[in-house]
């Protein structure tokens, strides 16, 4: 249920907190150095950016024998559409963001901190800047801020890295790894700033009492009050659903955002949101979004607006993504708007498994997974769609 | 015993040697050649483009094969009593030791390009791509190994074989710099203008 720990303090409403009620509230962050890299591993928790990759072993990784001072780089880009929980945080606990990479930095001794934040999100970028200036530490006074292009791909780690060194937000093939050479060739940590932001609880209150942690949800579609909440690891669905004024008539909840899977109203609602239970079932939490489809929406259409999004945002740097997914998106809006027909639906089925795995960064692979998950899921509609356009109105912003 | 059956084996072994280096040298051509088509991202109806990369990868494993056949069978030979040495270090064998030394570095090339794909993972894209590149010096060395120690090499059915090879790739090689354009260029560069944040001098 509703567990306000990262947002808790005062209403989200009254905007960025201040360094005053910060400390006043939590006290400053603990100066525990590179022990707090067994602290983080022990509470067991997971990156926030999509990944859910283990934060304590990728810092130990990072930690692990290099002469060079690392990069720590803060990662607010939020490039998925949708999703608004990091603007959110970073907008109303700005100092609980910077709490965070200053342990991290402190962890890695280093003092070299980098914030990247997309352009777009303007609140946040003002708040970031004046609590920095705020902060006491040198290393935080002397933190860049990057801005992120609104892209997809701006906030995907290589390509906040490319952004942060080079000043170009594209993705990067891999290896060199970024924990070897990253920002400036420099071993270099990026972690999402939710995570951070747990960083900074977990370094002052323990392992112990991180417990299953929370997660930020952003619930959007078919519900009367979409936005950003606060929840136990391990709440359902259903109950996201209940508290951001969700009706009964939903119909399949998309999971994980654009880069995350349908799942059928039947099967989503006991569902915990907790990034590991998830993944354990093939499904992802992803970023955290949360949307839900309306009984009246069409899967078909709405799969189509979401898969024409993901190929105008291919960086066109491999032949899978660019042609691989227009191709796709192109064969599911014709079932959309044309009616379904066979040789669309064999397409479908063929090129999204042979696009699977041959794109130069995982951009393909999600886009993919979106769209098998809805051909399982809206087999139905897909089998019998009419000829229709019903999707939600669409923000992507093509390029060529 | 040994003696009786020692000249069956050695023609065995002779004739395979010959009949590999053969047919490693078509497979090889026909590697290549869909090696270059997919660098264009060829395609067309009935010949979808993952059909290129997955031929050549297979027939390039294919060719591995024979080829591991060929130098194994050369070795053992009695007969030419070549010896690991050769197999290994160019330019070391008593027999033919210019021929077969351009033999043993088109292979070696070979095994690099072999090797740094199963470890592409580890060696990122660039590296592998470098590497990937000693196919067009692998090629005509072996082409020219064959035709220089070749024991069939000037027989008719082998010389229009090694002509017709060597047609095919001459002209994938010219039709690949003619049509040099790669159709990612422009919209890559437009994403890449989209994104770039560099400060404006």
């Amino acid at each position: 249920m509703i567990e306000e720990r990262l947002l808790a303090g005062p209403d989200l409403s009254r905007g960025p907190e201040s360094l005053a009620s910060h400390m006043q509230r939590l006290g400053p962050p603990p100066s525990i150095g590179p022990a707090l890299i067994d602290v983080v591993e022990r509470s067991g928790l997971t990156g926030r950016g999509g990944a859910a990759f283990p934060v304590g072993a990728k810092w130990r990784a990072i930690a692990r024998g290099h002469a060079e001072q690392p990069v720590v780089v803060v990662n607010g880009a939020e490039g998925e559409p949708q999703s608004l929980k990091d603007q959110v945080l970073m907008t109303a606990r700005p100092h609980l963001v910077l709490d965070g990479a200053i342990l991290a930095a402190r962890a890695l001794r280093t003092s070299r901190i980098a914030v990247v934040i997309g352009e777009s999100k303007r609140a946040a970028l003002t708040s970031i800047s004046a609590a920095l200036a705020e902060r006491p530490e040198p290393e935080l006074r002397h933190a860049r801020i990057v801005m992120a292009p609104t892209r997809y791909v701006a906030g995907e780690s290589s390509a906040v890295v490319h952004l942060a060194g080079s000043g170009i937000a594209l993705p990067t093939t891999r290896p060199p790894s970024m924990h070897e050479a990253g920002v400036d060739g420099r071993p270099t940590l990026v972690q999402n700033v939710e995570s951070l932001a747990h960083v900074a609880q977990i370094a002052r209150f323990g392992a112990g009492w991180f417990g299953a942690g929370t997660v930020l949800i952003t619930a959007v579609g078919a519900v009367s009050a979409p936005g950003v909440l606060e929840v136990g690891s391990g709440t359902s669905v259903r109950e996201v659903f209940e508290a951001a004024g969700g009706t009964r008539d939903t119909r399949a909840i998309l999971l994980g955002g654009y880069f995350g899977a349908w799942v059928g109203a039947a099967q989503a609602w006991d569902l915990p949101l907790d990034p590991v239970a998830l993944r354990d079932r093939g499904l992802t939490l992803g970023c955290g979004v949360v949307g839900f489809l309306h009984d009246a929406g069409c899967g078909v259409c709405e799969t189509a607006r979401i898969m024409g999004y993901l190929a105008s945002e291919s960086s066109a740097q491999c032949g899978p993504c660019f042609f691989g997914l227009r191709a796709l998106a192109d064969a599911t809006s014709r079932i959309g708007q044309r009616g379904s027909n066979t040789e669309d639906l064999v397409r479908l089925d063929r090129w999204s498994k042979e696009v699977a795995g041959r794109g130069a960064c995982r951009h393909p692979d999600g886009a993919v997974m979106l769209l098998r998950s809805a051909l399982a899921v809206f087999a139905e509609e897909f089998a019998n769609h009419a000829p229709h356009w019903r999707a939600a109105p669409s923000q992507p912003r093509r390029i060529a | 015993m040994v003696r009786a059956s020692a000249p069956l084996t050695d023609q065995v072994l002779w004739y395979t040697t010959r009949g590999a280096g053969a047919v490693s040298l078509v497979l090889l051509t026909a590697v290549v050649g869909l090696g270059i088509l997919s660098s264009l991202r060829f395609e067309a109806t009935g010949w979808p483009r993952f059909l290129t990369a997955g031929l050549h990868r297979n027939l390039a494993l294919v060719t591995l094969i024979f080829l591991g056949l060929h130098i194994v069978t050369a070795v053992v030979d009695p007969y030419t009593n070549l010896g690991w040495a050769a197999a290994v270090i160019p330019f070391s064998s008593y027999y033919r030791t210019f021929w077969l030394g351009l033999g043993t570095i088109a292979a070696e090339l070979l095994a690099a390009i072999g090797i740094t794909t199963l470890a592409r993972g580890y060696i990122g894209p660039r590296t592998w791509k470098i590497v990937h590149w000693l196919a067009y010096a692998a090629w005509p060395i072996g082409v020219i190994h064959g035709l220089g120690t070749g024991t069939d090499a000037w027989s008719a059915w082998f010389f229009a074989l090694t002509c017709a090879c060597i047609a095919l790739v001459g002209f994938a090689v010219v039709y690949r710099l003619g049509v040099s354009r790669d159709p990612l260029a422009d919209p890559r560069a437009a994403f890449r203008a989209a994104v770039d944040r560099r400060p404006r001098p």
